[in-house]
């Protein structure tokens, strides 16, 4: 029997959400539940429906068939859930050819978040030192601590992660796990999706694995790189 | 290294292909073409000119059955006064007026649209042909010429500038920018915020206004020509072309993948959208298919305001179907949006 409490912890109810490209690709109807907290990993093979996943739940795609609710929102409610969910996409989607501080900014104002909390931003980040530099001429890895800090400005409460290390070099991958942690801590519910085993043991404290557009396996990390899923994948 | 260059050569055209670049290189010749069979017909006889004469007036009877007697030169209609007569003028249902000389009662004063036309300079000459064959040598029957627009070339061009710079920015700078947008994610990204989809809908149109009066401002700012005498007319006229085509071609850059895309169907819209209005005043059979071109419906109320000083009450229909193909546009961009169309 669920308890009361878990009810309430529930952040995010999947149930059955597809989306189906030409020749049976993407997901096929996932369903799964997030409690408050939870630091998820989402693997697979490529094309398994891990980002189409994570697109599904940032709005950036329209579903096929399925129910989402994220603290009791439906998904096809953007207005009131872009301020539960951020989302941080595999490239940055930043516009280029302004500063730091405007990107934020921009955000800020849209949101009508204070511009104090574009300061708390740049702080949190370490972006001070950028903060009047073109996005531009950033290296990928700032690029993605302006993204995340974006994505945070209205303090949602769940936080999905595309690839967040993809094509980073090992000291800025450190860097991106640690600021992840940092935000972990502060109590949000973060998904990301990975294709690397270190990553997925580092950061996550449940995983769940995508397999031809379903979820073929839904765990604790021990129980993940016990089983035949991590075999397949990695070994 | 020959191999290597087709290679390459082949790559650029299914790049070309792809981003329909090779519409563009075959479509612009034909369109263009397709124009001007129509400006200048091959092989075209001369059309008769329309002749408009005032009830109100007495004629000399060796004028009247001399043109009447040459149906394929002149097509004469009687008209009830001056003004009616005027009215048609500017309607280009007339070619020209004759009605007596102040001066001389037996000669004749032809008012035009247009007094450097090649119509005027036609319908002169079969005049003095009509003449010399029913009178022999004589004074002419044409003793004054007036012309309805007395406007400066660069008051007279100004039209056309205005639609070309209207087109300009609806068909290639906004759906270029609106498709930069797509293909970099940054239009997903406005959709993470609390931004209506109206809401970036109403400031991409906004910004295509801004961009167009700045341009039209600029242009008369630089020609040093008066603004217009019906002003807010005037003005709501920009701003309604200015809606409705900016709406089409946010409509424009939402349907592409991408800016080579966007740039590419842009241009391919500017050109029919520019040259039948443009030239609408060239050629009679343009002018018959120009009202089929929604550009017409924004170029003849413009051109009516700034150079015969027409009222906005005469283009009420005009401006009605601009707004009308405005708000479909609208209504299509929005659902390309929830759909996230090519996205």
């Amino acid at each position: 029997m669920v308890s009361v409490q878990a009810i309430q912890d529930v952040h995010l109810d999947i149930h059955q959400i597809s989306k189906v490209y030409p020749g049976n690709r993407g997901l096929l109807g996932a369903s799964f539940s997030v409690v408050q907290g939870e630091l998820i990993a989402i693997v697979g093979h490529n094309g398994a429906g891990k980002s189409t996943l994570l697109k599904l739940l940032a709005n950036w795609l329209n579903p096929d068939g399925g129910q989402v609710s994220v603290q009791g929102v439906n998904l096809r409610e953007r207005l009131a859930l872009v301020r539960k969910v951020g989302f941080v996409p595999e490239s940055p989607n930043l516009h280029d050819a302004f500063s730091v501080d405007y990107n934020l900014m921009l955000f800020a104002r849209l949101f009508g978040v204070p511009a104090s909390r574009v300061e708390d931003t740049l702080q949190e980040f370490k972006l001070i030192p950028f903060r009047r530099s073109p996005v531009r001429t950033l290296s990928k890895g700032l690029k993605q601590r302006v993204s995340i800090g974006r994505s945070l400005l209205a303090d949602p409460p769940i936080l999905l992660l595309d690839e967040p290390t993809s094509a980073l070099d090992f000291e800025t991958t450190k860097d991106i796990y640690r600021l992840i942690h940092r935000i972990h801590a502060l109590g949000k519910t973060i998904l990301f999706t990975s294709h690397r085993p270190e990553e997925i043991k580092s950061l996550a404290t449940r995983i769940l694995v995508l397999h031809e557009g379903v979820v073929a396996f839904d765990g604790a990390p021990d129980a993940y790189f016990q089983s035949a899923f991590y075999q397949t994948l990695y070994v | 290294m020959i191999r290597t260059v087709i290679t390459l050569l082949t790559h650029d055209l299914a790049v070309a292909f792809k981003s329909k670049t090779l519409y563009l290189v075959i479509c612009i010749p034909l369109f263009v073409y397709a124009t001007l069979t129509l400006v200048d017909p091959p092989g075209a006889r001369v059309a008769p000119l329309n002749i408009a004469l005032l009830q109100t007036e007495s004629y000399a009877p060796v004028f009247l059955a001399s043109i009447k007697s040459v149906p394929d030169m002149f097509a004469v209609r009687w008209v009830s006064n001056h003004e009616a007569a005027i009215k048609l003028l500017n309607e280009r249902v007339m070619d020209g007026i004759l009605t007596p000389d102040v001066g001389d009662a037996s000669r004749l004063q032809l008012t035009v649209v247009k007094q450097a036309s090649a119509e005027t300079l036609i319908m002169m000459q079969r005049l003095a042909a009509l003449q010399i064959s029913a009178e022999g040598k004589g004074p002419g029957w044409i003793a004054a010429v007036k012309s309805l627009q007395t406007s400066s070339i660069k008051r007279q061009t100004l039209p056309t500038w205005i639609l070309m710079m209207v087109l300009l920015v609806s068909f290639i700078v906004l759906p270029s920018q609106v498709a930069e947008e797509k293909e970099k994610q940054l239009l997903l990204g406005w959709m993470q915020t609390p931004v209506r989809e109206i809401e970036w809908l109403a400031s991409k149109l906004a910004y295509g206004i801004v961009l167009m009066l700045t341009a039209v401002v600029a242009l008369q700012w630089m020609d040093g020509e008066s603004f217009c005498v019906h002003g807010v007319s005037y003005l709501v006229m920009l701003c309604t072309g200015g809606f409705c085509f900016g709406a089409l071609g946010i409509c424009l850059g939402l349907l592409c993948r991408n800016q080579a895309s966007a740039r590419t169907l842009g241009v391919l819209c500017y050109l029919p959208l520019l040259l039948p209005a443009a030239l609408s005043d060239m050629s009679q059979e343009l002018r018959g298919i120009a009202p089929l071109v929604p550009s017409y419906h924004f170029y003849e109320p413009i051109r009516a305001m700034l150079l015969d000083d027409s009222g906005f009450a005469f283009y009420i229909q005009s401006w009605m179907s601009l707004v009308a193909i405005g708000l479909l546009a609208c209504f299509a961009s929005h659902r390309l949006i929830q759909k996230r169309w090519l996205m």
